[in-house]
């Protein structure tokens, strides 16, 4: 059969399969779904991959070969459609799908929350007995402007007093709590080394804040404020820690697949645990800005409001989602 | 098809058997994007700033979150709209598909954006460079990470052979890779320049089986018999 008499004898298909296609993208456009006639297009998509093959293997003309392409590859992004993420799969992420990825990151979770406690209770300890360490961290402009920020007198706990309302630090909080725990993420590419060092780092940071007003007799505003929100907010970095952990394994021991392999299933896996680590840090930010901050709350309330929420968040961590018994 | 020619095609093969080609967007064409993606988002901020100003906190609050949003999530919301690209990517026709050619999923575009940090490094975009410049499906860190590639949209081609040519039988039987290369040549023939195309059809002169030297006439007989393997008979 010459190109000629083959594209006399399909054409008449090609053309309807393009009309198909140019309404299929166009109503979709509009948002409506386009089952209609989804029936001809599978049909008219097999029907014109087997065309292609045949042009393919008998040399057909570089025009044909390329009108035959374009049409399954846009007929196969038609067909092979991503499922769509609605509200189902919202309700299944929250109620099975995030707890039970944290669950199956036990070993990361735990070795992220070490790096970021340890340095934590260490540079704690050290800023607590020696106050004038404070000065390695940060200078001595925001050593002090931490000192007005939790002092008894402030208006709102944990902010100066050129700052803003609750609703401003609320933005601020979210734009910069959550970029820190993507930081911890993305980090997980450099072999895991960017993870390692924003967890330390950022632990050594809340140490030597949280030792310096100890040592300076802040305790009583500094940890009340903290107490509340830290449930959501250190669980939320952790979890970004783990999962920038296991990038940095996965390329690191790729095992049976290959590193890129290894990497990718990895990815897939572990990005779920992101979504769960920004949804919690945005609660964090709310209950920093509106809870934490209020100075008329007396502390015994905030304390026992900060325990039920660390059993909430652990114990939807631990519990939530497991497969029913039997 | 594109057994050893030098190229960048990747080729990803659906459940139908078909080889799709995927062509990998290079460094230039995606950092032209990038930099409208760029301003697009420099003037929105701006804008927001504008509005949001007056309203105190809570306009404040917003800012901060949008700032956030667009940052992070920008990119995110447009690759998961029905074009698969953000618009400084539709304005060079790429987009953003799974290595297998499919439209690419939540998981996949979440985890490409979130790895930036890691492409940024350690300045500039510097590993994303490093990445795209190495590898043949010029892949950065996120794309790496999160199975995803950044394609030319395939844009149609109609070429046509030229009309004119009267259908000559070729001088002798011609394998179906001769067949082909005639015939390329023919739907060529309207970009080439008159002495390029005489050169070319010059290499093709034994299947006219007449006068071999090189000129228009003989390039109207290579013509014919193009004209005849595609099936023109009058």
């Amino acid at each position: 059969m010459t190109p000629l008499q083959f594209e006399a004898l399909y054409q008449g298909e090609w053309q309807e399969l393009d009309t198909l296609l140019q309404r299929f993208f166009a109503v979709r456009r509009r948002g409506a779904p386009a089952a209609r006639q989804g029936e001809r297009l599978a049909t008219l998509y097999r029907r014109v991959c087997e065309q292609l093959a045949l042009a393919r293997a008998r040399s057909y003309p570089a025009y044909m070969l390329d009108r035959l392409e374009q049409l399954t590859g846009d007929a196969h992004q038609a067909i092979y459609q991503r499922p769509e993420f609605g509200a189902a799969a919202v309700k299944r992420l929250i109620a099975v799908d995030f707890p039970a990825t944290v669950r199956a990151h036990a070993a990361y979770l735990l070795v992220a929350a070490a790096l970021l406690s340890l340095p934590t209770v260490i540079v704690g300890l050290l800023v607590y007995y020696r106050p004038d360490l404070i000065l390695s961290v940060v200078d001595a402009r925001t050593a002090a402007s931490f000192e007005e920020m939790y002092s008894p007198a402030a208006e709102s706990i944990g902010r100066l007093r050129t700052a803003n309302t609750d609703w401003m630090m609320f933005g601020y909080y979210i734009m910069h709590n959550i970029s820190i725990s993507f930081q911890c993420f993305a980090g997980g590419l450099l072999a895991g080394v960017g993870s390692i060092f924003f967890l330390i780092y950022n632990g050594a940071i809340i140490g030597a804040v949280g030792g310096y007003l100890t040592a300076r007799g802040l305790g009583t505003t500094f940890y009340p404020f903290v107490v509340t929100h830290s449930a959501f907010e250190l669980t939320a970095i952790v979890i970004a820690g783990a999962a920038g952990l296991r990038l940095g394994h996965a390329l690191l021991m790729p095992g049976r697949r290959t590193r890129l392999d290894s990497l990718v299933w990895a990815a897939r896996r572990c990005t779920v645990l992101l979504y769960g680590s920004t949804a919690m840090l945005f609660i964090a930010a709310g209950i920093e800005a509106f809870w934490s901050s209020a100075h008329w709350l007396p502390p015994g309330v905030k304390y026992a409001v900060a325990t039920v929420c660390w059993f909430a968040v652990l114990g939807y961590l631990v519990l939530q989602g497991r497969p029913r018994a039997g | 098809m594109t057994v050893d020619v030098l190229d960048t095609v990747v080729t990803a093969e659906t459940p139908e058997g078909i080889l799709l080609e995927l062509r990998p967007a290079g460094l230039s064409s995606r950092l032209y994007a990038f930099a409208i993606d760029w301003l697009i988002r420099i003037l929105a901020l701006y804008v927001i700033g504008i509005v949001t100003r007056p309203i105190g906190g809570i306009g404040a609050a917003a800012w901060f979150i949008l700032l956030f949003l667009l940052e992070w999530f920008y990119p995110v919301a447009f690759e998961l709209s029905r074009s698969g690209a953000t618009p400084g990517k539709r304005l060079f026709k790429l987009k953003v598909v799974m290595d297998d050619g499919l439209p690419i999923t939540p998981v996949a575009s979440v985890a490409r954006n979130l790895l930036r940090p890691a492409d940024f490094l350690p300045l500039l975009y510097g590993a994303a460079i490093v990445s795209m410049l190495t590898r043949a499906d010029c892949k950065r860190l996120g794309d790496l990470a999160a199975g995803t590639l950044v394609v030319h949209q395939p844009h149609a081609i109609s070429k046509r052979l030229p009309d004119a040519a009267v259908p000559l039988v070729p001088a002798h039987a011609l394998e179906p890779r001769d067949q082909a290369a005639v015939i390329a040549l023919a739907t060529r023939a309207p970009l080439l320049t008159g002495d390029r195309l005489d050169e070319l059809a010059a290499l093709a002169a034994p299947v006219t089986g007449g006068d071999p030297r090189p000129g228009p006439q003989l390039t109207r007989r290579v013509l014919g018999v193009a004209a005849w393997l595609m099936g023109r008979r009058s």
